[in-house]
């Protein structure tokens, strides 16, 4: 089955059968970046071995067995960067490997460095290193297990995310997307070799897969990689599941030795990247909080001072909207009355001029400049795939420039508070000062 | 027109002197759709003591000034915000402070020149009262607030802290609550009139422009201003002992593991231009030999569990000071550290690694142009150095595995070697939902 409507502008490509590949021929960039996914639905039965696996796959391969011949042959690469990581759109866990090359027509000799590439990210997606039972070297796996578990642990050191997560966990109660990418420390210590292996097999065979290119090159060279190369008749993308609201003004409190408070709010707005009237919702969490000249800025930390940073943003794929700021733990309750003031005033339509144009304006300067960043493009491209389409680009540009006031009315008495999650002190705080051992 | 080329990776920067003494750089990047530039001025956390123009004897200003003047210079004259201005052209701006400078930047896709005009003008149009600078107290209070429960802002900071005893690049850029309190709008027109002068700075365009047109509007509107010449900037720096202040510093946060970071103070740091690239350059490839991802030190940590991949050693300086800082999360902050330094001087450097990490430098290099912020960075950084960042490939070239050797020599100095560790402090958190 195809899926035209899913192809970004500057993009050629197809996605049929749970197979895709997409490129963006181009001469902007001195570099070639691929990327490539697998992608699942988070379930918390296999999410721990999704977000573990890259971290085997960077490990070591049949050519390159360990750490160091891969980074080594990355260095003699004139240092491409290298990434096997796990991702989250909605309900949906996307494993990747990305490679990041320079155009061989811009270094000496003028190597083939798209070759080079691509052969080197086959490697590490086809041939990863085996042990002699012919599943993944235990040694990685104790030891990657060890490291995963401790980056889970160390969500609390970024209190901004950790508070964000939070809020996300509150309100799924215990639905998939409220997982963590990353996975669950219970089920990690669980994983074994074989286990893993026989996941990669799973994953490897079955889960759909597409590969995205950006630079300058032939598309073919990817198109006859991917349709040569890779298993035709895979598993076909699922839909995601919005968010239906499951609460309504639900306040979660929670005390940490912090020196500044963190508030989020979740919202319900019923509209995803794929509604007729997302635009008119950017609009309006563009308007209410996505540039310094919005309410939420212009309200919270310039004329109040209560805040350095006060934002809205959205999730397109789950149809949420969060608020966000770092704020004084005695402030709480006059920074929650000034959100609670803007998000009147935009139900109201009490919208100027100045605020729709500027809104505009942003949105086509953030949409158009990320044309100049590879990764950004993939990401773009992904999204919409993921997604199942959605206006981006230049459309997306003209869609925002006709959205009315009245339209932004319209989206606002859908939006609806879900959860407040507030980080506040403990009062255990040392006040950032230090003791010295001499 | 001064145009500076490097004929290996195909490079060029377009480089003018106005009368004023600004310096306009152009980088071109046909085919992008964004105009990113910058504004800059070589004054950072670091310039707190100095000679206002005029006067005779030098000043000691307030911890953060130079930050809450980045702030302070978004504000308008009747009212407004800077912000606003941009947003009217549908582009965005922003600056920041570190060390050694001070960055203004915009970002536009059509209205570049008029943009410019606007970031010309800001910058050059301070306005302060009291009733502005005492409103933006509350704002950089929760900044500064903000960087606290930050664990790898204060890891370093603090290590900072240990390892100078005088120089002033061991306080933190941002200043304390109470150092902003003190800051006056007199003050800060004292810090304007001597540092925002316009031989103390430099201009950035990088797009797909015309570098002789960026260039006759910056001086259609810089003789406008008409701006006096303004002799040298006369900076004040303690001179700084080769000792650290203390060997070890720690501090409890609510993290899940230790954090680990050691430095070692750079006491041999002299010169501009050349000279200092060359040795930043060694420096680096050093670190990269040392404990770079494909080192066999890098690997044996890794095996051990005792670092992870976000582990990294690194060099950077300004011309009055250098750090080199290597460390992460581990579990074992004291196996970790005595396993460095028992290594660190003997591990064999080879010829071979040399000239593979010379390839990845040449590639990451090549690498920076395509991305106008890095690039930017990297330019200003350098540019206030007397740095000509196109020279930096054939010096790469030109690095010898004896130079390598012989900063390794003078780098690991025990004398000036410190440690920061943040621990975890158990969090009696309590939930009420």
């Amino acid at each position: 089955m195809q899926h035209p409507i899913e192809t970004e502008a500057g993009f050629v490509g197809q996605f049929h059968d749970g197979l895709g590949w997409y490129v963006y021929p181009t001469h902007r960039f001195k570099s070639i970046t691929l990327q490539a996914f697998w992608v699942n639905d988070m379930d918390p039965a296999t999410v721990s071995f999704g977000a573990l696996l890259p971290h085997i796959l960077k490990r070591g391969t049949v050519s390159w067995p360990n750490f160091t011949a891969i980074h080594q042959q990355l260095e003699s690469l004139y240092g491409a960067t290298f990434r096997a990581d796990v991702g989250k759109i909605g309900d949906k866990q996307l494993i990747s490997v990305s490679l990041e090359i320079i155009h061989g027509q811009y270094l000496p000799g003028k190597p083939d460095t798209l070759k080079a590439g691509l052969e080197f990210l086959d490697e590490v997606i086809n041939r990863p290193r085996l042990n002699i039972d012919g599943v993944f070297e235990r040694e990685y796996v104790t030891q990657e297990k060890e490291l995963l578990t401790r980056q889970i642990h160390a969500l609390i050191n970024d209190k901004g995310q950790y508070a964000l997560y939070r809020l996300i966990e509150t309100m799924a109660k215990g639905r998939s997307f409220g997982l963590r990418k990353l996975g669950r420390v219970e089920d990690l210590a669980k994983v074994t070799p074989e286990a893993l292996y026989g996941y990669y097999q799973t994953v490897h065979r079955n889960s759909p897969f597409v590969l995205i290119a950006v630079g300058d090159m032939d598309p073919d060279v990817i198109a006859s990689y991917v349709t040569g190369n890779w298993n035709g008749s895979r598993r076909e993308l699922v839909k995601i599941q919005p968010y239906t609201p499951l609460n309504r003004d639900h306040e979660v409190i929670e005390k940490q030795p912090v020196q500044q408070g963190k508030v989020n709010l979740g919202y319900s707005t019923r509209r995803t990247f794929a509604s007729a009237d997302y635009p008119a919702l950017m609009m309006y969490a563009g308007v209410l909080g996505g540039f310094a000249h919005s309410k939420l800025f212009v309200n919270v930390r310039e004329k109040e001072s209560l805040a350095y940073y006060a934002y809205a943003r959205l999730d397109a794929a789950l149809a949420l909207m969060i608020i966000g700021a770092g704020i004084e733990f005695d402030d709480y309750p006059a920074v929650k009355r000034i959100i609670g003031e803007q998000l009147e005033a935009m139900r109201q339509g009490d919208i100027d001029d100045q605020e729709m144009r500027f809104t505009e304006e942003a949105f086509r300067n953030d949409i158009l400049s990320e044309e100049d960043v590879p990764t950004q493009l993939i990401g773009r491209q992904m999204e919409k795939l993921v997604l199942g389409g959605g206006l981006s680009g230049e459309a997306l540009i003209r869609a925002l420039e006709s959205v009315t006031v009245r339209e932004i009315q319209r989206v606002a008495e859908d939006i609806t508070l879900d959860t407040i999650y507030f980080l506040t002190t403990d009062h255990s705080a040392t006040g950032g000062g230090e003791a010295q051992h001499e | 027109m001064n145009e500076m080329t490097n004929e290996v990776i195909e490079e060029t920067l377009y480089l003018n002197q106005l009368s004023s003494g600004l310096t306009v750089a152009v980088a071109r990047r046909p085919g992008f759709k964004k105009v990113f530039a910058t504004f800059a001025t070589h004054y950072g956390s670091i310039d707190n003591t100095f000679v206002i123009p005029g006067t005779e004897e030098p000043v000691t200003v307030p911890d953060g000034i130079a930050h809450f003047l980045e702030h302070k210079m978004f504000e308008k004259e009747g009212g407004g915000d800077v912000f606003n201005d941009f947003a009217a052209l549908g582009a965005s701006s922003n600056a920041y402070t570190d060390y050694t400078s001070t960055t203004f930047l915009f970002s536009s896709i059509e209205r570049a020149a008029e943009s410019l005009e606007i970031l010309l003008d800001f910058v050059q149009r301070p306005y302060f009262t009291e009733a502005n600078v005492d409103k933006e107290k509350g704002i950089i209070e929760q900044e500064i607030r903000m960087y606290l429960d930050m664990p790898l802002d204060r890891l370093h900071s603090n290590l900072m802290g240990a390892l100078y005893q005088k120089h002033p690049v061991r306080l933190d850029i941002a200043g304390s609550v109470e150092s902003i309190r003190t800051i006056t709008p007199e003050l800060l027109y004292q810090c304007y009139q001597t540092f925002y002068h316009p031989s103390n700075m430099v201009v950035l365009v990088v797009g797909d422009v015309d570098p002789e047109s960026i260039w006759r509007q910056v001086e259609r509107n810089q003789d406008r201003k008409g701006f006096a010449l303004q002799p040298p900037i006369s900076r004040v720096f303690p001179s700084e002992p080769s000792a650290v202040r203390v060997p070890r510093v720690e501090q409890k946060m609510p993290v899940s593991a230790p954090l680990f970071l050691m430095g070692y103070k750079d006491t041999q740091i002299s010169g501009s231009g050349e000279e200092l690239l060359r040795r930043e350059i060694a420096i680096g490839l050093m670190w990269q030999m040392l404990l770079g991802r494909g080192s066999p030190l890098y690997a044996e940590l890794y095996q051990s569990g005792l670092i992870n991949d976000r582990f990294h050693a690194r060099y950077s300086g300004g011309t009055t000071f250098g750090v080199s800082t290597l460390g992460g999360e581990t579990l074992d902050p004291c196996r970790l550290e005595s396993w460095l330094v028992e290594r660190l001087p003997v591990q064999e450097l080879s010829r071979e690694d040399l000239a593979r990490l010379k390839k990845k430098e040449m590639g990451e290099m090549i690498g920076l142009f395509q991305s106008p912020e890095d690039l930017a960075y990297a330019f200003n950084n350098m540019f206030f150095r007397g740095i000509d960042l196109l020279k930096y490939i054939d010096v790469l070239s030109s690095i010898t595995l004896d130079e390598i050797q012989q900063v390794r020599d003078t780098q690991l100095q025990e004398q000036s070697r410190a440690v920061s560790l943040i621990l975890p402090v158990v969090s009696n958190g309590s939930k009420e939902d």
